[in-house]
């Protein structure tokens, strides 16, 4: 599929700015001087081997780990320690993890309702309404009153989008968003991601899926040991990685 | 002895009724408080504030290293010495009985209910504080809308165990001369000489409501199972 570019890195309005991102655990290194700009409507797959720091990257962005230092801005507004900052940028950003994290007593409805009611303030109503359009996006409406352990691991996955979209985010960040599924379920997630992407909807995937990341992505990042590598178009990335890491990285992936 | 008469039962029972409705009732408010303070403790202890968390786990330790009778009697006899000093003429001022019942019982569940709870708490998946932190969900809307209804569900049938337990110790309220079930059953049998009828009486009151309450754990474990707790 053939990506037009409306992007460029030059954006002067970038949706999300990173630079010098240092974050540690102890005395470990998880990410030395990360810089990143990710522009509106950009697309951008994050790869590299487990531990490069990947996860923890779009993990600090909305603060889910706190970095040490550096600074990451999100549509403008600067991440800081207060709470009033945080919570806006939480509430524009929105999140899949690997293993789904839905909450196990509440119905595949109410676990989208939840939030656009406590935090948006949305009426009971209103807040349905919004969670069955988006549970029929991801294609999974006929499902709404099922609790998340009666369904299969990709249409979890596929609630959790529709949960992190109920929020109405102005960026999503999918974090291994198929790592945890069985291989048959791996296809049906990542459709409903082409199909977000295809909505103009600015995100961060850190995934393996190389077919996924050429169909859909801008830019491909590649990190390793906290550093970002290597980074270029999906296609230039593949076929010839510029650095040896990279090249060993994609040879242990494609077998 | 010659035969049982069980008709001495019947004759009794307004009596034993009584006694059965104070049992009842202690259980069910030792219960409410005693979640109620337990979540708070818990809590306290979850979020690690700094002296509070500290006050709370001394007095959760203190309160289930000694026997729940002890307890009834410092209530009994020490309260009113410290409500006298606290008064300023240091008379002592009496509780009463009633008041000391509900209040030890209260007090004293609060500290087993808060260890279930704190461990319900610590059994909730990081994946669940990560995905509120991700909708940027407050802390109390967390709290209030996510986890405890998870811990709660969790732990329903060891804080159900609990309370049958609470409910069978409410007998204990004899050494501050409350007429609980078994209280009223055993003043009746010194009167009427009847002791083993009574006590027998008594027995199957205690097993039903026991039984039955172990049953309802029994069929709530069983409808979280099906629930499920795939996470």
């Amino acid at each position: 599929m053939q990506q037009e570019r409306t992007v460029s890195p030059a954006d002067p309005f970038p949706m999300v700015v990173v630079e010098h991102l240092v974050k540690q655990f102890g005395s470990f290194n998880a990410l030395s001087d990360i810089n990143l700009k990710v522009a509106k409507g950009e697309k951008i797959v994050l790869c590299g081997p487990s531990g490069s720091g990947k996860s923890t990257l779009i993990r600090c962005i909305n603060h889910i780990e706190k970095h040490d230092s550096g600074r990451i801005v999100v549509d403008g507004i600067e991440l800081t320690d207060r709470m009033r900052d945080i919570n806006t940028i939480r509430c524009e950003v929105g999140m899949v993890f690997q293993s789904f994290n839905l909450f196990p007593h509440l119905s595949v409805a109410e676990n989208c309702m939840l939030a656009p009611m406590k935090v948006r303030g949305l009426a009971q109503s209103e807040a349905r309404d919004r969670a069955m359009v988006l549970l029929r996006k991801v294609r999974i409406h006929d499902q709404a009153k099922k609790y998340p352990a009666q369904l299969s691991g990709g249409q979890q996955q596929r609630v959790a989008i529709a949960r992190a979209l109920c929020m109405q985010p102005k960026i999503m960040l999918f974090d291994e968003p198929t790592s945890a599924l069985d291989p048959e379920m791996v296809k049906e997630v990542l459709e409903t991601i082409v199909d977000l992407a295809q909505d103009g909807m600015t995100m961060v995937c850190v995934t393996h899926e190389m077919g996924f990341a050429r169909e859909v992505a801008d830019r491909v990042v590649f990190m390793d040991r906290g550093s970002i590598v290597e980074e270029g178009d999906p296609s230039t990335f593949f076929r010839a990685p510029n650095t040896e890491r990279a090249r060993a990285f994609l040879n242990q992936i494609i077998h | 002895m010659n035969g049982l008469d069980f008709s001495i039962v019947v004759q009794a029972w307004p009596y034993l009724w009584s006694g059965l409705l104070f049992s009842l009732s202690l259980t069910a408010a030792a219960f409410l408080v005693g979640m109620f303070l337990g979540t708070l403790f818990a809590l306290v202890q979850h979020f690690e504030l700094r002296i509070l968390s500290q006050l709370v786990r001394s007095y959760v330790a203190l309160m289930r290293s000694i026997p729940l009778i002890l307890v009834l009697f410092w209530f009994f006899f020490l309260v009113p010495v410290i409500l006298g000093h606290l008064s300023g003429n240091g008379r002592p001022i009496p509780v009463g009985a009633t008041y000391t019942a509900f209040i030890t019982f209260g007090l004293f569940e609060a500290a087993y209910y808060s260890e279930i709870i704190r461990v319900g708490l610590r059994a909730v998946n990081k994946g669940q504080f990560e995905a509120c932190q991700a909708l940027a969900l407050s802390t109390f809307d967390t709290y209030h809308h996510v986890v405890l209804p998870q811990v709660f569900r969790v732990a329903s049938p060891i804080i159900l165990s609990q309370t049958i337990i609470l409910f069978q110790d409410t007998s204990l309220v004899y050494v501050l001369s409350l007429t609980d079930l078994l209280g009223a059953a055993s003043k009746l049998a010194q009167l009427n000489g009847r002791l083993v009828e009574m006590y027998l009486a008594v027995a199957v009151v205690y097993l039903a409501i026991s039984s039955t309450a172990s049953q309802f754990v029994a069929s709530l474990r069983k409808k979280y199972a099906i629930a499920g707790a795939r996470r």
